[in-house]
């Protein structure tokens, strides 16, 4: 569903993909793990066209570069900030985003995803009142209006509470179920190995190293976070 | 393309609504401005109300009714010499109203029993109709005492009988009630040489009551191109440069406030082009400016006596103002990376441009220099173009300049700022 080809990309001296290939299938959940400053964003921004590559090529499904509005149709993208209007309710928010998707029934469709995240009974509630936890689920939400066949989810749990964090999982493995195509970026080790078919590791731009959670513990020793540190090291970034 | 760009207007015109402090500035304050100014300049106050009087043939009847309203105390009154004159002291706002004694007053007066009549005429301040019609009640009042005061002379009281006997001798009652009425009259003869006490001060109405001496015909000043009806009629041209300001805020730093809210990123990734969220936020824009522009103008004419020359050609101009403030938005959501760097400099910049281009001083009173450089300012076409299409009474011929100022100020700022938003995005 998605396919990376060597991509870089540059800004200004720092180089912040250095030759980047990946590819994700429908039905799976690619997990994308690195440490602040790898190039995870980045290599997202490429992914959904908002960031045109110096060099390589994306491709999603049959629709080609992400820069073409077709194959943007076929993207949902939950960015790591909360992008929603807080002055609008959530059935508003989701009404307006399934219009500009041109969904039929944009309001059946928003309610359908505020069941699905558990937020139907706040559905008439400003977002500006609801807690983190909510706007995360809310945001993952409206990345699934157009019911996209390719998801990119931009740490979608970070900073929520164990309970909304346990529905956001359960909804990223129940769509990957349903034959999305997942590409999960994360700083929690235990998500990825809850949900994730595959990991690909980055660091500098580069991925290190791609493959399941069992064969990267099986290669490094110990579990994946003991594999993630092996690979990336243990200076601290900023 | 339309469709997204229709949603995405929607959208932000909602979100105009919910943000108070966005809508109270965009629709509020400037009728707030029109009201303030509007009243500062009419002269309201809680001074007894003004009014002129004109005599069109000075009688003692009308000099008795003048006084009688002059003495009234709720009334300051002023005569003026002419017509003309009493108009333009409305029309500055100097007096409510133009009390006009007509040439056949005295005559009128003396016919009262005889089916004839007095008539009074008062000349009204379009915005000022509730102290108008106060007016009315209180003519009313001080002819009623002064036809009974005039009974109380008989002299007067007698001409006014020998009338109505000669307009009973040439109707055609039938006998019977001819003589009910001769009747009635011969003892209203005889009563005049002892009237009762209190007469002159109104005394007992009785039966009198509802029935008016004096008829008041009511006419509101007519506009006459060129001069404003009244002080409203500048005040809420000068309200518009400030309905325009709060609009073009509001959107000049949407596209900023989009990014930094991070949903710019959800429209990016959207199949909309970046053209369509462009003209999505100018979508928005224009309704907006036409919206407050059309709201002060219904308000205006509704309440304040603002009259509407022509409603077609207010319409093109609303249209072409609306499209030129989109073009300024444009340049400002253009100019600025943050929400913050748009309003602040766009409060900077705007507040300038609308005060030189006549939100505080009404382009009539600017002296010449500051006139000279309103010409810069695009408010300054706006209010042109509302006040020809309302005080002025322009047509194409006088409208057509600051028409295609307004055009070209929209299409150049359409067109710069959505390549520097572009570029942005």
């Amino acid at each position: 569903m998605l396919t990376v080809t060597d991509i870089r990309k540059s800004f200004g001296s720092l180089r912040a993909l250095d030759g980047v290939s990946l590819e994700v299938r429908r039905g799976e959940v690619l997990g994308l793990l690195g440490p602040n400053g790898a190039g995870k964003s980045t290599a997202l921004a490429v992914c959904t066209g908002q960031v045109a590559p110096d060099s390589g090529s994306v491709s999603i499904g049959d629709a080609g570069s992400p820069r073409d509005p077709a194959a943007r149709r076929l993207v949902g993208l939950a960015p790591q900030q909360i992008a929603l209007y807080a002055d609008l309710t959530a059935r508003e928010n989701l009404v307006f985003l399934a219009r500009i998707h041109e969904v039929p029934e944009p309001s059946r469709r928003a309610d359908a995803l505020l069941d699905m995240v558990g937020l139907l009974p706040r559905a008439r509630d400003r977002v500006g009142t609801f807690s983190g936890g909510m706007q995360r689920r809310l945001n993952l939400a409206a990345a699934l209006v157009h019911e996209p066949p390719l998801l990119l989810l931009d740490e979608p749990t970070a900073g929520v509470d164990p309970q909304s964090r346990s529905a956001i999982l359960d909804v990223v493995q129940g769509l990957a179920e349903r034959g999305h195509a997942v590409l999960y970026t994360t700083h929690y080790m235990d998500e990825a190995q809850r949900i994730c078919s595959r990991v690909a590791i980055v660091d500098h731009g580069r991925v290190l190293e791609t493959g399941t959670v069992d064969s990267l513990r099986a290669a490094h020793g110990g579990d994946l976070e003991a594999a993630f540190l092996a690979l990336t090291g243990r200076s601290l970034r900023d | 393309m339309i469709r997204q760009a229709t949603v995405l207007a929607m959208k932000d015109l909602r979100l105009l609504l919910r943000d108070r402090a966005a809508a109270f500035f965009t629709f509020v304050f400037p009728l707030a401005i029109a009201l303030f100014f509007g009243y500062v300049f009419s002269g309201t106050t809680s001074e007894p109300l003004k009014v002129v009087a004109f005599v069109e043939r000075p009688s003692p009847q009308a000099e008795a009714f003048l006084k009688a309203l002059g003495d009234d105390g709720g009334f300051s009154l002023t005569v003026v010499a002419d017509r003309p004159a009493g108009e333009l002291a409305v029309r500055r706002g100097q007096a409510a109203a133009m009390v006009v004694v007509p040439e056949s007053y005295a005559e009128g007066l003396d016919s009262v029993f005889s089916g004839g009549g007095a008539e009074i005429s008062l000349v009204v301040d379009p915005s000022r109709r509730a102290e108008g019609a106060m007016l009315v009640g209180k003519i009313h009042e001080v002819a009623f005492r002064t036809v009974f005061s005039s009974m109380s002379d008989p002299e007067q009281f007698g001409r006014m009988l020998d009338r109505a006997e000669k307009s009973l001798e040439a109707s055609d009652l039938p006998l019977t009630d001819r003589i009910a009425v001769r009747t009635a009259l011969a003892r209203a003869r005889a009563m005049s040489s002892k009237p009762r006490e209190g007469a002159a001060a109104g005394g007992s109405e009785g039966g009198l009551a509802g029935w008016r001496p004096v008829k008041v015909s009511v006419g509101e000043l007519e506009m006459q191109p060129g001069i404003p009806a009244n002080s409203f009629a500048i005040s809420f041209t000068q309200g518009l440069a400030w309905a325009l300001f709060g609009a073009v805020l509001a959107f000049g730093s949407g596209i900023a406030e989009e990014r930094q809210r991070g949903t710019l990123v959800r429209l990016l990734v959207s199949p909309m082009r970046p053209v369509t969220i462009l003209v999505g936020k100018a979508l928005g824009c224009f309704v907006a400016c036409l919206a407050t522009e059309w709201l002060l103008v219904l308000v205006g004419v509704a309440f304040f006596g603002v009259r509407v020359s022509s409603w077609p050609l207010l319409a093109l101009c609303s249209a072409a103002t609306a499209f030129g403030f989109c073009g300024v938005m444009m340049m400002l959501a253009g100019g600025f990376r943050t929400q913050g760097g748009a309003q602040g400099a766009g409060r900077a910049v705007l507040l300038v441009l609308t005060m030189v281009g006549g939100g505080t001083v009404p382009l009539v009173f600017m002296p010449p220099f500051l006139r000279l450089a309103s010409n810069a300012s695009p408010f300054k076409w706006a209010v042109l173009v509302a006040e020809g299409c309302t005080w002025r009474s322009w047509g194409m011929a006088e409208l057509w300049l600051p028409l295609a100022a307004l055009v070209a100020v929209g299409a150049a700022g359409l067109a710069i700022g959505a390549v520097m938003v572009r570029r942005a995005l």
